[in-house]
């Protein structure tokens, strides 16, 4: 294979491989993962999934868009075959994960939520390891290692050791490590939490290039621009289940209107969302009121000119406001109207330090 | 998958860990610095146990029981070398579980169960590579004791003997702690456990002292402690002589402790690994 096609998958390639007898009826041709109402529950009665369907189609990004435990990474861990599901069935390439995870561990690549790279090793020996992970004949090794070090930009650092690297550096290493065996379909958990912005910028710039190249991509996020600029599909995740899914245009489209998020001080009686939504509800123009979590969205045409009559409205009936928004509908808007809530984005801990020894050292 | 492609997987950990180790400074502190302290300050400590000169009731003209005559050495630096082995070379199989134990932590085991490779692989090339590092802490503590005087009285036929129980009991031994590290999943708990039980294990064998001089009780305890077993061999080969008894009951000894340790690892490892 030529270094500078590296990256490049074409899409007949891809298709070819695929058994066309395992594929279910019922699932879509182009369709690279099928997945049929999964369930995973965890002791004692947990249930992280609670019953998925949704397929990715080959080439495109697919996104999981939703809040820290709302069953992203147990998805995700399900079709890399780290996870067993609890019922339901999952195909990825025409090969059930249940049945075949040998075979699907060598078409897929996965970039973990919590990096995982070796800190005693430098970026280019993890890729060389990585490389034999993988069964890459000795000779093609240097090369497929150098021509990944400069796509991702770690050529600088390549002889460090891992422990010395920013968190940038580290979540690089981590891609081009789930990138060296020219996976058909990558996936990818939560790329880029934890990053600075010019970090993720760079990632997402890059995760757009990987798919340009005919990769298929299925990543998690619980940032709603990153979904928004990524993914040709995605879907709404909340508590094990999909609340919603399209397109980001579909699905803003569906909102339809703009959004007033207006957040209400509590009056004491439990009662200021039922006075504030009614009345609102009598207003000229506002389409549809809603109650979410602390106070009521207000879905309307020509958002803007409603505000002074909404404001005054809630003034007459005594309930006072304690913050008001306006927007053009965002998945934002999306999420707190399928799950009643806010998304709340979590920053990710980083793991657990070993016993000894500074596994982690601060970037120089 | 191919048995080529299986050694290139085992072949690709085992040099990980090699590398990982020689990186880390607690492997220098393990391998020399802490056996030259065992080494000097103990001996220095206990160097009068050599002197001990008790009757011994009832004889006549009256006997002695010595030190020399209890082991066969009137060095105790000689007698002690078996201790200072045994305790690095559990103290290297202690290390094992903690890798395990990081690479559960850091999601490196992860990165491993998503490539298609062998799981048996990660244990194999793992445990081949607890063995190197056994063998070379070993050659050190020989070294060691070579400069300080310590002759081995089976001679390089012996070593060799001597390298494969240290290579063979480390193994084993490595198979605990990597048990109680899959059983853990926690660094901190791991290492505790494996001091707790590793110690007071190396105090209450004949290591450190010949049986007779220990408390009955201890004595009680030495006798149901492998490594009492161990350390019979390990003395015999260094100051006496071949005694294929003794060193018969320590192979059986180290294939007992190994075929439980190892075959619990095992299953263990496998239900971590496996989806």
């Amino acid at each position: 294979m030529s270094q500078t096609a590296q990256l490049t998958l074409p899409p007949g390639a891809q298709a070819k491989a695929t058994p066309a007898t395992v594929v279910t009826a019922a699932s879509k041709v182009d369709a690279i993962v099928v997945v049929k109402d999964l369930h995973k529950t965890f002791d004692p009665d947990v249930k992280a999934v609670a019953g998925i369907s949704f397929d990715v189609k080959r080439g495109e990004i697919f996104g999981f868009l939703g809040p820290n435990g709302a069953g992203k990474s147990t998805t995700i861990k399900i079709l890399t075959t780290l996870l067993q599901m609890t019922a339901g069935r999952a195909v990825i390439d025409g090969l059930d994960v249940d049945k075949e995870p040998a075979r699907i561990r060598e078409i897929i690549g996965y970039a973990a939520q919590d990096v995982g790279v070796d800190d005693d090793l430098t970026g280019r020996e993890n890729l060389r390891l990585q490389c034999k992970f993988y069964h890459i004949p000795r000779p093609e090794i240097e090369g497929r290692v150098d021509h990944i070090l400069k796509t991702v930009g770690l050529v600088e650092g390549a002889d460090r050791r891992a422990a010395t690297y920013s968190g940038g550096m580290r979540r690089r290493l981590d891609l081009a490590m789930a990138l060296i065996s020219k996976p058909k379909l990558l996936f990818l958990d939560e790329p880029t939490t934890g990053l600075d912005p010019q970090n993720r910028i760079g990632i997402w710039t890059y995760i757009k290039s990987l798919n340009e190249q005919g990769m298929t991509i299925f990543l998690t996020t619980q940032y709603m621009e990153e979904a928004d600029r990524l993914c040709d599909r995605l879907c709404i995740i909340d508590q094990g289940k999909i609340v919603a899914q399209g397109t980001p245009a579909e699905l803003k489209a569906e909102i339809g209107a703009d959004v007033i998020q207006i957040a209400l001080k509590s009056d004491g009686t439990g009662n200021a969302h039922d006075v504030a939504r009614e009345a609102l509800r009598r207003i000229p123009g506002v389409q549809e009121v809603q109650d979410y979590d602390a106070g009521v969205l207000v879905f309307a045409k020509n958002g803007p000119s409603l505000v002074p009559q909404l404001v005054r409205m809630i003034d007459d009936v005594g309930v006072q406001i304690s913050q008001l928004t306006l927007s053009a509908p965002s998945l934002d808007d999306v999420f707190l109207k399928h799950t009643g809530h806010q998304m709340r984005v979590e920053e990710v801990k980083p793991p657990s330090r070993m016993i000894w020894g500074a596994r982690r050292r601060p970037g120089p | 998958m191919s048995l080529s492609n299986y050694v290139v997987e085992v072949n690709g950990i085992f040099g990980r860990w090699i590398k990982k180790t020689l990186r880390r400074p607690q492997f220098l502190f393990f391998s020399l610095v802490q056996p030259i302290v065992w080494f000097v300050l103990f001996t220095q400590a206990f160097q009068s146990i050599a002197n001990i000169r008790q009757a011994i009731p009832g004889t006549n003209p009256i006997q002695y029981i010595t030190f020399e005559s209890l082991t066969g050495t009137s060095s105790y630096i000689q007698f002690f070398t078996a201790a200072v082995i045994i305790q690095t070379v559990i103290s290297s199989a202690m290390q094992s579980g903690i890798g395990m134990v990081t690479d559960l932590e850091s999601g490196y085991m992860d990165k491993m169960r998503v490539a298609p490779i062998h799981r048996s692989a990660i244990l194999m090339g793992k445990v081949l590579s607890d063995g190197v590092r056994i063998v070379i802490q070993t050659a050190v503590i020989m070294a060691l004791g070579f400069a300080l005087g310590v002759p081995i009285a089976t001679g390089v036929a012996g070593l060799l003997f001597l390298f494969a129980i240290a290579l063979t009991f480390g193994v084993a031994w490595s198979g605990i702690s990597t048990f109680i590290g899959l059983a853990t999943k926690n660094s901190e708990a791991t290492l505790m456990i494996s001091i707790l039980t590793t110690f007071p294990l190396l105090f209450l064998s004949t290591a450190m002292m010949p049986k007779a001089l220990l408390p009955s009780w201890v004595q009680t305890v030495a006798t149901y402690n492998p490594m009492s077993y161990i350390a019979d061999a390990l003395h015999g080969l260094i100051i006496s002589g071949f005694d294929w008894g003794v060193l018969g009951v320590a192979a059986l000894t180290i294939l007992a402790v190994g075929a439980v340790s190892l075959s619990a690892t095992t299953s263990l490892f496998r239900r971590t690994v496996s989806v």
